[in-house]
């Protein structure tokens, strides 16, 4: 696992400018302090180190402050704080997020909210849960089982990615085909905004009158204020779930047949697909007993009232055999269906197992264009010798491809870029997307203006100018050229993260 | 007290450069009694984008309409110096029912282009609550019906979208493919703003398969308590219900009604255990009860014919007190909506005395607040207008201020229809 | 102007950076350090992270500490604290699918702290004294006396509701009250014959505390192996395996156990060596390892380790042949740490337990969250262990079974204390007590735990 690792060092040389941050810092350390208790407030520079990256390794800043608040009021207090000082601030939940979305600023504070984590109301007569960012998304739905209820989101980290971060991030995973998004779940929030006041967005009812803020800033990636408390939306279990592994010898074939059974007016609940080369980390990671020899498995659930269930599945054997299956396995019971899921919910840190290091992709394409991508895909990686392990949410296009390669071999990490950027390039030449869930953060920055025009990006960054206009909200995430509001004339103030991250040099 | 507009002689020579199909208004495009001085009729993004910066240029206000089907609803525009007619872009660009999206011109008729997508057995999961809708109208005002408990709302359709913006830059958000996190989602925001933050040209939304078939459930009620039974036994049964409605005129019994809608052989086992779950009065059918998907007011009335129409959000488990307290307005109540999702409307008829209305909507949106929601006055005569705060608080207007600043510093766009004076 | 790097990256080197918190001797190892991809799946499981909620104390910042380390950070004070705080528990290497030995890397960093950081005098007092007690099982018989006399003149109680030991000591308290009730005191003879037809010849590991203060454990072991036609070879001379040595660290005295030990089975002629305390079987089988160094041992170690297993496992691959008769209980079956993340021993005792008839079988929530006892840590950290012990016995309780059952002495004495504070007794036996009394035809005894 590599990467290049920036020091807390200034990087503009403007030694009066980093007096005034010194000081800043020092300021709101001091506000800190007094709010929250000492364990929370960590300045030892050993400490401080372990949360210099999130999920994604490649990038590492030293923060020059963490806070882990355990009130909403502490807080917005440190926010408060930041805003009076001008002092940026990043927001972290559990450390799992996949685009350098909660990268520090070596010159700012990154604020945790780990230690919000209480489950403050499970409402099973209105269908609601709320819960501070802190709480792990699984953990949602182990308290609304009781009641008959789940949390439907489901990324692959679930059983350790936050709510606050799925919030910023609007995290899918392999259900969101038929449920939807975070941002279909969650109602309502009480965010602190990068001012350091709290507003309430959004609430139990739906249609709250007015702008949807909320469904502005779910998605934002903490560049528009931070959640304290989140109210979400608790769906009713089904009936029957009915899982299936199916084996085919291609990808292609698998490709076809969930082809068919979308056309066939199925909307699976999931419908996940893995080749050759994630089958084999996923086997070797946590022994999921897949099909021998599959080029290509499909995971498919099906769910709802059991009649309807029985009628969706007859139907979608029937597909499977006729784009040449060649074993297909329902799961028995809730074991079965447990290491069917296990298989594919590991394949990313699986991958681990059979290369020294990856990078995860996260592009997004029409579902009809499948086997061309993959193919394309395919031979990027015969050309340029660089292995390509294919997950996706075969449903809605989302494709993880994971760029296999080991850093020490000289070269192998540029390689590794070239076929990953080739890979996003592809996705926007057929009309698709740089990120379906894992978000722009730092990592895909540069690939904004590839998908977006500058008045795009202008129209999307009025919104930030709107709720940040002094530009301390995880700033130099999403947009590669941030804006200037009008209001804070100026340079932009602070190194840029790339800089910090020691990716970038500013000219 | 609206003036009569007036837009000098260089603006409108702007406007008429920027448009083809331009001409002086009258009487029938005044937007909610609001004198408008000149309509445009743009037939592409490309012309709404030049009528913009003609309109930037020269401090000219705009209102932007689709079929003009809800033009009244809101609050009056303080200023309506053009009305943007988008009827003009109505076309169904793209169909790719492989993707399970489309693209769409804002202009369209939302019946139109559910024509379009069910020749490949598709639809867009909208009803249509005010018949003759366009499509940009019905995302601007945000309408939804029955189906929302299931399907969700237009916000929830929406995956793509192209703005004109009121300094007339075109924009696009979102894109072709549902799963898409790649920066803001604009369309979100637009959605349901009344036309204040931009102009939407083309929407591209995310489709369903038409279902094989539909089957609806319906039981009569006489009192809250009773309706709530049964609509709780409904939601929190494994079903999958489309929709979960209530419906109570303002003399009689009230009915509940659920859409259960998929296969054949599914619809069937799903209708009998409903049937089960609301008991002996239920009643099955094959077609939907009368009135299904439309608001208990005459969309079609205008000036002081209309009725007051209200929208009123609520936790789910609101609905009796919600229930109950239309049943005790001095003014009689007509109520219908959906008890699965908590989003009802209710009409007072037109006539009734604008005293007894206040009232009414007084005690009506406390009841909506008790229970964590809202009342919003969807539209009214003008003298129930004047007298009442038809949007109700606000919790984060400030906020909602500085966003409408940045996208229309001069506050052109349907200045004064929208919350806090927006 | 970029950003400066002040430290070599991690994958250019093969040796810790020098002025670095480690030395060349058996440092973590930095491939294993490099297999972990920082994905967080261990988070949820790690118990202290459970508690406290930051990233220093989690599998993912230890091993980030350890790389710290290797590129030259110095062992500071803060970096140690996290790793002391670490129970040890193995849940990481459960949940992690990228396969990191956090085992290994947690206990080579341990040695390295052992002997290149200075403890606080305090501390040092605080394991010398434990280290002088628990791995020498005379001295610990020898406490069984006082232990008694102050259980018997009530002196335990009055001590607890005074608080005058946590005042002196909270960790001297922890000691005092994990201490179990005693019985009887039993020595089991060298050799045991097979009841019925011979289908192995086993040694059994006596243990430290098991021996000192469960004995009858013991003795039901070695019943129950008779039972299914194992001759039991009792070795007189062994002693400790080493276990709390090495998981804390102190490398030259696990080793000297370690030799010790393979020497007293050696020339027994065994083939198998049972152990019915998780913590011990599982350093058993490390034994390899520990002494790979060692040429005069490392062959020996190796052919040790083959033989060690768990009761259960052992158990298990025999195959019952003794007729069970019926318990009518209802069990919690708790998994300790040591067999289920650290041995992967997790189905053989359900498989034994399930075949009694009439036993109910229940699991228990969060079954990989630690219950606080780990080796030491209750004395060495009594609040974390006191929170994570209270939980544990939560969800215990909230089972409703009447009885518990764990195969570690830690273990069982960390949760009786727990359970008997909530207020709601229960039954608490081990294992191969519950099978003996199964096979014997004999009741089990009720509340609380006796020690024998």
């Amino acid at each position: 696992m590599s990467g290049t690792h920036g020091t807390p060092k200034t990087a503009s040389g403007d030694t009066g400018q980093d007096r005034e941050r010194d000081a800043a810092l020092a300021a709101v350390t001091r506000t800190a302090r007094e709010l929250i208790p000492e364990a929370g407030v960590i300045t030892d520079h050993m400490r401080l180190r372990t949360y210099e990256c999130d999920g994604l390794a490649h990038y590492k800043v030293t923060p020059g402050l963490v806070v882990i608040p355990e009130t909403p009021e502490q807080l917005a207090g440190v926010i408060g704080a930041c805003a009076e000082h001008r002092l940026p601030y990043v927001a972290r939940g559990s450390g799992t997020g996949l685009s350098g979305g909660a990268l520090p600023r070596a010159d700012g504070v990154l604020v945790v909210t780990s230690r919000m984590r209480a489950i403050r109301e499970i409402r099973r007569e209105d269908q609601r849960a709320v819960v501070e960012p802190g709480v792990i998304n699984l953990d949602v739905t182990k308290a609304a089982t009781p009641h008959g209820y789940y949390y439907a989101p489901d990324p692959s980290s679930q059983q350790i990615c936050s709510i606050g971060g799925n919030l910023a991030e609007n995290s899918g995973g392999a259900h969101c085909l038929k449920y939807g998004f975070t941002s279909n779940h969650v109602v309502g929030a009480e965010l602190v905004a990068p001012d350091g006041s709290v507003v309430q967005l959004g609430g139990t009812a739906p249609d709250s009158p007015g702008y949807d803020l909320l469904g502005a800033v779910v998605g934002s990636e903490g560049t528009l204020g931070i959640a304290t408390a989140v109210t979400v939306r608790l769906v009713r279990l089904p009936e029957e779930v009915r899982t299936l592994l199916v084996g085919f010898k291609t990808t292609d074939q698998a490709g076809a047949a969930t082809s068919a059974i979308i056309s066939a007016g199925i909307v699976p609940a999931a419908i996940e697909m893995m080749d050759a080369l994630a089958i084999e980390a996923a086997e070797a990671a946590v022994h999921c007993n897949y099909p021998a020899d599959a080029g290509a498995v499909l995971v498919i659930e099906l769910d709802g009232a059991a009649v309807e269930v029985e009628g969706e599945y007859t139907k979608v054997e029937r597909l499977c055999n006729e784009h040449n299956a060649f074993e297909i396995r329902v799961a028995r019971d809730p074991v079965d269906r447990a290491l069917i899921w296990k298989g594919r919910k590991s394949a990313f840190a699986a991958v681990g197992r059979i290369s020294p290091d990856y990078i995860v992709q996260d592009g997004v394409i029409p579902r009809t264009a499948l086997p061309e991508v993959l193919k394309a895909i395919a031979d990027l990686s015969t050309e340029s010798g660089v292995r390509v392990a294919n997950v996706f949410h075969a449903g809605d296009g989302n494709l993880h491809p994971l760029v296999l390669f080991d850093d020490s071999v000289e070269g192998a990490g540029e390689a590794a870029e070239k076929v990953s950027g080739a890979i996003l390039d592809l996705c926007i030449g057929h009309g698709g997307s740089i990120t379906g869930e894992h978000g722009v953060g730092i990592d895909k920055a540069a690939y904004m203006p590839r998908m977006f025009t500058d008045e795009d990006l202008d129209t999307m960054q009025l919104i930030r100018c709107a709720f940040d206009p002094v530009g301390i909200s995880n700033p130099g995430k999403i947009f590669p050229t941030p804006r200037l509001c009008g209001e804070v004339p100026g340079r932009h103030k602070g190194a840029h993260p790339l800089q910090e991250a020691g990716l970038a040099e500013v000219f | 007290m609206p003036t009569t507009s007036t837009v000098d002689g260089t603006a409108r020579a702007a406007v008429v450069s920027a448009c083809e199909d331009v001409h002086d208004a009258g009487e029938a495009d005044h937007v909610d009694g609001v004198p408008v001085a000149l309509v445009a009729r743009p037939t592409s993004t490309a012309q709404v984008s030049e009528v913009m910066r003609a309109g930037s240029a020269h401090g000219l206000t705009v209102v932007a309409a689709g079929r003009r089907t809800k033009l009244t609803w809101g609050r009056p525009p303080t200023s309506a110096d053009v009305l943007l007619d988008l009827s003009g872009l109505d076309q169904v660009v793209e169909h790719a029912a492989g993707d399970l999206i489309v693209v769409t011109q804002a202009g369209a008729r939302l019946s139109h282009l559910q024509e379009a997508l069910a020749k490949e057995g598709q639809l867009l999961a909208v009803d249509e609550t005010v018949p003759g809708s366009s499509v940009g109208g019905t995302l601007a005002a945000a309408t939804s019906g029955p189906g929302r408990v299931q399907a969700g709302t237009l916000r929830d359709l929406l995956i793509g979208l192209t703005v004109v913006r009121a300094d007339g830059v075109v924009a696009k958000a979102g894109g072709r493919v549902v799963k898409n996190v790649a920066g803001y989602d604009v369309g979100k925001l637009v959605t349901g703003s009344f036309g204040t933050l931009a102009v939407v040209t083309e929407a591209l939304f995310r489709l369903h398969p038409l279902p094989a078939t539909r089957r609806w459930v319906t039981v009569p009620f006489d009192n809250p308590a009773e309706a709530y039974r049964l609509a709780q036994s409904v939601v929190h049964a494994q079903c999958v219900a489309q929709a979960v409605e209530v419906d109570w005129p303002a003399e009689g019994p009230g009915t509940l009604g659920v859409l259960l809608a998929g296969i054949e052989d599914g619809v069937a086992g799903r209708a009998s255990a409903v049937l089960d779950l609301l008991g002996g009065d239920a009643r099955e059918d094959g077609s939907a009860p009368d009135g299904w998907a439309a608001y208990p007011w005459d969309v079609s009335a205008t000036g002081d014919d209309r009725s007051t129409a209200l929208k009123l959000t609520f936790a789910l488990s609101g609905l009796p007190d919600v229930l109950e307290a239309t049943r005790h307005t001095q003014a009689p109540v007509a109520l219908r909506g959906s008890a699965g999702a908590g989003v009802v409307y209710a009409a007072l008829p037109s006539g009734t005395d604008v005293a007894e209305i206040a009232a009414a909507v007084d005690a009506l949106r406390t009841v909506c607040m008790r229970h964590e929601g809202s009342l919003v006055v969807l539209d009214a005569s003008a003298a129930v207008k004047d007298a009442i705060d038809t949007w109700g608080p606000i919790p984060a207007i400030d906020l909602m201020r500085r966003v409408k600043d940045q996208f229309d510093p001069d506050h052109r766009l349907a200045p004064g229809r929208f919350v806090g004076g927006i | 102007m970029t950003a400066e790097k002040e430290t070599a990256p991690l994958v250019d080197l093969g040796v810790p950076v020098p002025r670095g918190a480690f030395d060349e001797h058996r440092p973590p190892d930095a491939a294993l350090v490099g297999d972990c991809v920082h994905c967080g799946f261990c988070l949820p499981t790690c118990p202290t992270y459970v508690l406290w909620g930051e990233e220093m104390d989690s599998p993912r910042g230890r091993i980030y500490l350890m790389k710290e380390g290797l590129e030259g950070e110095p062992m500071s004070d803060s970096m140690v604290s996290h790793w002391d705080a670490c129970l040890g528990c193995m849940a990481c290497v459960t949940s992690c699918p990228s396969g990191v030995q956090y085992d290994k890397l947690i206990e080579s960093t341990r040695a390295q702290v052992e002997r290149r950081h200075q403890r606080t005098a305090k501390d040092k007092v605080l394991r010398a004294l434990i280290f002088s007690i628990f791995p020498h099982p005379r001295r610990l018989r020898l406490l069984r006396g006082p232990l008694r006399g102050m259980q018997r003149t009530g002196l335990d109680r009055l001590l607890r509701r005074t608080g005058l030991l946590d005042r002196v000591s909270p960790q001297l308290a922890a000691m005092e009250r994990l201490a179990p009730r005693l019985g009887r005191a039993e020595r089991l003879p060298e050799h045991l014959p097979a009841s019925g037809p011979r289908r192995a010849v086993v040694g059994l590991l006596t243990g430290c505390v098991q021996g000192a203060f469960f004995p009858g454990v013991n003795a039901a072991t070695a019943r129950v192996l008779q039972a299914e036609g194992c001759d039991v070879v009792v070795p007189p001379r062994q002693g400790c395996c080493g276990a709390l040595s090495v998981h804390n660290g102190r490398e030259a005295e696990a080793l000297t156990y370690a030799r010790a030990l393979i020497e007293a089975f050696e020339s027994s002629g065994v083939e198998r060596v049972v152990v019915n305390a998780a913590g011990c079987g599982s350093t058993m089988k490390e034994y390899a390892d520990l002494l790979a160094d060692d040429p005069a041992y490392a062959e020996r170690a190796r052919a040790f380790q083959e033989k060690v297993r768990d009761v259960t496992e052992v158990l298990v691959e025999l195959g019952p042949v003794a007729p069970r008769h019926p318990l009518e209980v209802s069990v919690a079956y708790q998994d300790a740490c040591h067999l289920a993340h650290a041995q992967g021993v997790r189905s053989q005792p359900r498989e034994l337990l399930g075949a009694i008839p009439g036993l109910e079988l229940r699991e228990i929530a969060e079954p990989e969250l630690c219950c606080g006892s780990a080796g030491i840590y209750n004395i060495l950290n009594p609040e974390p262990a006191r929170e994570l012990g209270d939980r544990k016995a939560g969800n215990i309780v909230a089972t409703g079974a009447r009885l518990l059952v764990t195969a570690n002495p830690g273990c069982l004495m960390q949760v009786t204390a727990a359970i008997e504070r909530s207020g709601h007794p229960m039954g608490m036996a081990h294992t191969i007590e519950v099978l003996d009394a199964s096979i014997n035809g004999t009741s089990l005894s009720g509340p609380p735990h006796k020690g024998d």
